[in-house]
C-alpha cells in the first residue's frame, strides 16, 4: 500500500513537471532577424484597444512571415499600469514588448503607479485616431464657433462628455481644447462615461451638450446624419468628414489618441534594434496595410528613439494638464 | 411585414448546410467555455475571435452568435452545480440555484435555466425583430437621472432580501456597498480604498465577491460543521421537469424576458440588475415562500430568462445604433469591424442579407442549445455525486483558477480568501450573503448615476427629476414605501365598527 | 483557574457575535477616515468622491452599535444551515485550518512552482482537509485535473498559466 501511495505521487509529480515544458515544444532560437517566441502584453482586457492593435499587429508579423510564435497575452488593471509594472520588472527580457497608447500616461499619473513610462524602453508609435468635437443632429450648435461661444459664456452649463475616467484620453482632449480656447480647464463640466458606446448614446439622446472622443464607433452615425461633427483635433482633416480642425477654428491645439509598443527597461542595443526593425518592417508590409485600412486606422509609425521623444513631450503635457486641474 | 420578409431570408442563409455547421460548432464551443471557470461571454467571444479569423463575415457571426447564446448557457452551469457564477449574469442564478442542486434537484433546476434560457432568447429576439429601431430610439432618450431613479427602486427592493434580522441583513447591505467603494473613482481620478495598490484600483470584480462568498465561504462553512455521518450521494433524483415544477415555473419564464430586454438594450444596462429584479419580483409573487433559499425553482426560472432576454436587448442596441452596452458587445463590435462592417443606422440597409441571417442564427443557436442541454442537464446534475471531500476541494480549484486565470496575479487569490472568510464570519453569525452581492452590484452603478446627473446638472438638485421617467418612477417609489401605511388607514374604519359593534 | 476568568470566557462565548459589530465598526471607521483623507477636487460639481463613502462608513458605524444592542439583548444571528451541515457538532476548526492551508498553499506555490504543482497540491490537500484519505487516487486525480485545466486554458485558449521549473528548459 505504501509503495503503492509512493508510486502514485511520484508518478503524479513526474507528470505535473513534465507534461506543461512538452506541451509548448518548438525553439525559441532566434532565426536570421527573426525574434522567435516574441510575446506581447496586453495591458487591457481582450477586446480593448490594446487587445485588438496587439493581436492584428502579431498576426500580421505572422502572416508576412517577419518572425513566427507570437503570443499575446493579457494582464489587465488599473488603466494599463499593472502591465507596466510587470514590463519594468522584466528588466533585461529582449522577447517582450507592451501595446500601449496615450491612455496609459496619464494612467500612471491617476493610478500614482510607481512605474512609469519613462523606465521603459520605446520601440515605435504605430497608429493614431484623430478625436472629433460632436454633437446630436438636433444640437443648436451648428458649427465649432457657436459652440466656442456658448462654452466660454457658460462653461458650467455646457457639460462635455467623453468616454475615458479622468486622466484619460478623452478627458485630456476637451481640457486642452479649453486651455487653447482661453478658458480655464477648471471650469469644464467633463462627464465621463464608461467607454465609446455609453457616451454615444448620451450624445444620441442629447444629454450632453457635446462629447468628444475618438472617432471609430461614430463614422456610421455620422455618415446616417445622427450626429454631427464640428471639428477634428487632428492636424489635417480628415478624409470623408465634413469638418474643419481646430487650428482652423483658431483653437490652437492638435490632439490624437495613439498606439504603440514599448518593451522593458535594460535591454541590449542588438535586442533593442532587432525589435525596432521588426515593427518597422510590419508597417511597410502589404499585410500591416490591409490591418489599417480595415479598422479605420491612421498610420502613424516613429520608430525607437524619435517615438522615445514623442513620449517623453506627451508625458510632459499630460502631466501640466493634470497638475492645473488639481488632479495629481 | 418587411422585417418577417427578410427574417425567412435571413433563415436561408443560415439554414444552409455550411452556416448550420458553424452554428453547431458555436454553440458548442461557447457552452464548453462558458462553463470553465472564470471566462464568462465577453472573454469566451474574445478568445473563440480567432477561430472564426478565415470565415466569411456571415459564417464568422453565425458562429459568434452560438457561441454568445452558448457561453450563457453554460454560465450557469457552474453556477447551480458549484456555486461558482462564471460572470455577472449568472450570480442571481447561485441563490436559488445552488441550492436545489444539493437536494438533488440539480437536473430540474438546469433544466429549468435552460428553458428560461431558451424562452427569454425566443421572446427577446422576437423583440429584437419587431422593435429594434423604435426600442433603439427609446434607450438613447434613457439618461442618468433615470438610471438613479431605477436604483433607488432597485435599493428598495432588496429590503425583501434582507433575511430573518433586519438589522443583520443591512449590515451585509453595508458590507456590500463598502466593498463597492474600493477603486479609483472614474470622476475624478481619486484612489479610495485602495491602500496604494494598483490591483486593487479598478475595484473587486462582483464576481470574484459573489464566487468568494458563495463558494469559498460555504465551502470553509462546510468545512466546520461537515457531517460526519457518511451522507448518501447527493441524489439525482428524476431527470426531468415534474408537472409541479412547470407549473411553477412557466410565469418566471414569461415575465423574465420583459424585464430583461429593456435592460439589455439601454446603456449601462447589462445583465446583473434586471436578473436581481426578477428575483425580487418572482420572490413576492410566490405562493412556496417559506422555499426561498432553500431551493425555488422560480428563483433558477426567471432571472435565467432575464438573463437571455437581455442578451437580445443589447444586440438591439449594438445592430442599430453600434452601441456596445455590455462587454460582450465590446468585443463582438470589435469582430465586426474586423470584418470593415460598421454596426449602426444603415448596418440594415447595408449589410441586410448578413443581418437577417445573423438573426435567424440567434433562433436556430437557441434551438440548437435547448436540444444540447436538456439531455445534458442529468448528466451534469450526475457529478455531484462524486464523494463531498472531491465536490468541495473541486469547488475550490475551480474557483480559484476562475480567479487567476483571468488577471495572473495572486492578488485576486488572497482578495477571494480575505472576502470568503468574511462569508464563512457571516455565516456563522447569521448574517444572510445575498444582501452584501447585492450591494457590490448595486453601489457603484447608482453612485455613479447619481454623480453623473449633478455633474450634467452643473449641481443643480433639479438635475435628478428633470425627465418624465424619472418622475414616475419616484412616483412608484414613494408608492411602494406609503402602500403599508394607505392600507392601515383604510383598515382602521373596518376596526372600528368592529369595535363599536 | 478562578471562577472569574472562567466566567468572563462563558460571556465571550455567549457574546463573541459582538466580534461582528467591532468589525462593521472598524470598517466603518476604516472607510469614513479614507473619505476624509482625499484631496479637494476644484473641478468637482455636484457630490464630490467622499460623499457616499461618508454616508456608507457612518451608517456601518450605526448598524454595528445597533447589531451590539441588539446582541447584548440576547439576539443571536442564526448559523447557516445546509444539507451538507451538521450544526448539532461542534464547529471543527482544525479542518478550516487545514482547508484555509491548502488554499494559501496554492497562493504560496503558484508563482513558484507552476500552476499544475500548485493546483495538485490544493485540490489534494483540500479533498485531504475534508477527510479524504485515499493516498493513491487522491494525488492521481488532483495531478489529472490540474494538468487538465493547464492545457485548456494554456494552449487550447491562450490563457497563460505559469507552468512550472521546467518549462523552457526541456
Amino acid at each position: 500500500m505504501r509503495a503503492n501511495t509512493l508510486l502514485a505521487v511520484l508518478g503524479a509529480i513526474a507528470a505535473l513537471l513534465l507534461i506543461p515544458p512538452l506541451l509548448s515544444s518548438g525553439s525559441d532560437d532566434d532565426v536570421g532577424d527573426q525574434v522567435r517566441g516574441l510575446r506581447v502584453l496586453v495591458p487591457n482586457a481582450p477586446g480593448g484597444g490594446y487587445d485588438v492593435t496587439a493581436r492584428n499587429a502579431a498576426k500580421a508579423i505572422e502572416e508576412a512571415d517577419l518572425s513566427r510564435r507570437i503570443e499575446v497575452f493579457n494582464l489587465p488593471g488599473a488603466g494599463g499600469t499593472v502591465g507596466l509594472g510587470r514590463m519594468v520588472n522584466e528588466r533585461g527580457n529582449g522577447k517582450l514588448v507592451m501595446s500601449m497608447g496615450l491612455g496609459v500616461v496619464g494612467a500612471v499619473y491617476t493610478n500614482k503607479s510607481p512605474s512609469s513610462l519613462a523606465d521603459t524602453t520605446p520601440i515605435a508609435k504605430l497608429i493614431e485616431e484623430p478625436d472629433i468635437v460632436v454633437v446630436s443632429k438636433d444640437s443648436p450648435y451648428q458649427d465649432i464657433g457657436q459652440l466656442l461661444r456658448a462654452w466660454k459664456a457658460d462653461p458650467g452649463a455646457l457639460p462635455v462628455g467623453g468616454g475615458s475616467r479622468a486622466g484619460g484620453p478623452d478627458h485630456l482632449a476637451p481640457m486642452l481644447m479649453a486651455k487653447a480656447a482661453g478658458l480655464d480647464p477648471r471650469q469644464v463640466n467633463y462627464v465621463p462615461f464608461d467607454g465609446g458606446g455609453e457616451l454615444l448614446a448620451s450624445v444620441l439622446g442629447g444629454k450632453i451638450a457635446f462629447g468628444v472622443s475618438g472617432i471609430g464607433e461614430y463614422r456610421d452615425q455620422i455618415q446616417a446624419g445622427e450626429l454631427r461633427v464640428l471639428a477634428v483635433t487632428s492636424k489635417d482633416r480628415l478624409p470623408g468628414v465634413n469638418a474643419p480642425t481646430l487650428t482652423e477654428s483658431g483653437v490652437d491645439v492638435v490632439f490624437t489618441n495613439w498606439r504603440g509598443m514599448v518593451a522593458p527597461p535594460g535591454i541590449t542595443e542588438s535586442e533593442r534594434t532587432r525589435l525596432v526593425t521588426l515593427f518597422t518592417r510590419l508597417t511597410s508590409s502589404a499585410q500591416w496595410q490591409e490591418v489599417l485600412k480595415r479598422n479605420g486606422w491612421t498610420s502613424a509609425f516613429q520608430p525607437g528613439e524619435e517615438f522615445g521623444r514623442f513620449l517623453a513631450a506627451e508625458n510632459d503635457r499630460v502631466a501640466s494638464t493634470l497638475k492645473e486641474l488639481g488632479l495629481v | 411585414m418587411g422585417s418577417f420578409a427578410s427574417l425567412i431570408d435571413g433563415f436561408g442563409t443560415a439554414l444552409t448546410p455550411v452556416n448550420l455547421m458553424y452554428a453547431v460548432i458555436g454553440v458548442l464551443l461557447g457552452t464548453a467555455i462558458g462553463v470553465l471557470p472564470g471566462i464568462g461571454a465577453a472573454m469566451a467571444v474574445a478568445l473563440l475571435l480567432p477561430v472564426t479569423y478565415g470565415l466569411d463575415p456571415t459564417g464568422a457571426f453565425i458562429m459568434f452568435a452560438g457561441i454568445y447564446y452558448g457561453s450563457m448557457f453554460g454560465g450557469s452551469t457552474t453556477s447551480i452545480l458549484l456555486n461558482t457564477p462564471g460572470e455577472t449574469a449568472a450570480v442571481v442564478t447561485a441563490i436559488e440555484g445552488n441550492p436545489m442542486a444539493k437536494r438533488g434537484r440539480g437536473s430540474q433546476a438546469l433544466a429549468a435555466a435552460a428553458i428560461g434560457h431558451f424562452v427569454g432568447g425566443v421572446i427577446g429576439t422576437l423583440l429584437l425583430v419587431l422593435l429594434a429601431p423604435t426600442v433603439a430610439k427609446l434607450a438613447v432618450g434613457i439618461g442618468a437621472p433615470d438610471f438613479f431613479a431605477i436604483m433607488l427602486l432597485a435599493f428598495i427592493s432588496v429590503t425583501s432580501v434582507l433575511g430573518k434580522s433586519r438589522i443583520r441583513g443591512f449590515a451585509s447591505l453595508l458590507i456590500g456597498l463598502a466593498i463597492g467603494l474600493i477603486g479609483l473613482d472614474e470622476m475624478t481620478g481619486q484612489q479610495r480604498l485602495t491602500f496604494g495598490s494598483l490591483h486593487l484600483s479598478d475595484g473587486i470584480d462582483v464576481v470574484i465577491v459573489a464566487v468568494a462568498l458563495f463558494a469559498v465561504g460555504e465551502s470553509l462553512w462546510v468545512a466546520a460543521h461537515l457531517r460526519r455521518i457518511q451522507a448518501e450521494p447527493i441524489p439525482v433524483g428524476r431527470p426531468w421537469l415534474g408537472r409541479e415544477d412547470v407549473r411553477r415555473s412557466w410565469k418566471p419564464w414569461a415575465r423574465g424576458p420583459f424585464i430583461g430586454f429593456p435592460f439589455g438594450a439601454i446603456p449601462a444596462g447589462g445583465a446583473e440588475i434586471p436578473t436581481f429584479l426578477s428575483y425580487v419580483t418572482e420572490r413576492r409573487l410566490s405562493k412556496n415562500k417559506d422555499e426561498w433559499g432553500k431551493g425555488a425553482i422560480e428563483g433558477v426560472a426567471g432571472p435565467e430568462a432575464t438573463a437571455s432576454a437581455s442578451a437580445s436587448g443589447t444586440l438591439t442596441s449594438m445592430l442599430t445604433l453600434g452601441l456596445p452596452t455590455t462587454a460582450v458587445a465590446a468585443v463582438m463590435l470589435a469582430a465586426f469591424q474586423q470584418y470593415g462592417i460598421q454596426p449602426g443606422p444603415l448596418l440594415f440597409e447595408r449589410e441586410s442579407g448578413l443581418v437577417w441571417g445573423l438573426i435567424a442564427s440567434l433562433f436556430i443557436a437557441l434551438v440548437l442549445l435547448l436540444v444540447l442541454n436538456l439531455p445534458l442537464a442529468p448528466v451534469w446534475a450526475k457529478l455531484l455525486r462524486i464523494p463531498r471531500p472531491y465536490l468541495y476541494a473541486g469547488i475550490l480549484f475551480f474557483a480559484s483558477v476562475g480567479a487567476y486565470a483571468v488577471s495572473g496575479d495572486v492578488v485576486d487569490l488572497i482578495v477571494l480568501f480575505v472576502i470568503g472568510l468574511l462569508g464563512l464570519a457571516m455565516r456563522r453569525y447569521g448574517l444572510p450573503v445575498l444582501p452584501a452581492v447585492i450591494g457590490v452590484i448595486l453601489g457603484p452603478a447608482a453612485e455613479q448615476q447619481l454623480r453623473r446627473a449633478l455633474q450634467i446638472s452643473d449641481g443643480q438638485v433639479s438635475g435628478l427629476v428633470n425627465t418624465p421617467m424619472s418622475v414616475i418612477v419616484y412616483v412608484v417609489i414613494v408608492a411602494i414605501l406609503a402602500w403599508p401605511l394607505i392600507r392601515r388607514l383604510t383598515r382602521r374604519p373596518v376596526d372600528r365598527e368592529k369595535i363599536d359593534a | 483557574m478562578s471562577t472569574s476568568t472562567v466566567e468572563r470566557k462563558s460571556w465571550l462565548k455567549e457574546y463573541s457575535e459582538l466580534g461582528i459589530s467591532v468589525v462593521l465598526a472598524a470598517l466603518g471607521v476604516l472607510v469614513l477616515v479614507d473619505a476624509i483623507g482625499l484631496p479637494e477636487i476644484p473641478t468637482e460639481r455636484g457630490i464630490g468622491p467622499d460623499v457616499v463613502p461618508i454616508v456608507v462608513g457612518s451608517a456601518l458605524i450605526l448598524v454595528a452599535l445597533l447589531l451590539a444592542r441588539d446582541v447584548l439583548r440576547g439576539g443571536k444571528g442564526e448559523a447557516e444551515g445546509g444539507e451538507d451541515i451538521d450544526l448539532s457538532a461542534p464547529g471543527d476548526w482544525r479542518t478550516v485550518l487545514l482547508l484555509a492551508a491548502a488554499f494559501l498553499a496554492n497562493v504560496v506555490l503558484i508563482g513558484l512552482v507552476g500552476f499544475p504543482i500548485s493546483g495538485t497540491v490544493l485540490f489534494w490537500g483540500a479533498a485531504y482537509a475534508l477527510g479524504s484519505r485515499d493516498f493513491v487516487r487522491d494525488p492521481l486525480v488532483a495531478a489529472g485535473l490540474s494538468l487538465v485545466t493547464y492545457f485548456v486554458f494554456n494552449d487550447l485558449l491562450g490563457v497563460s498559466l505559469p507552468g512550472g521549473p521546467l518549462m523552457g528548459v526541456l
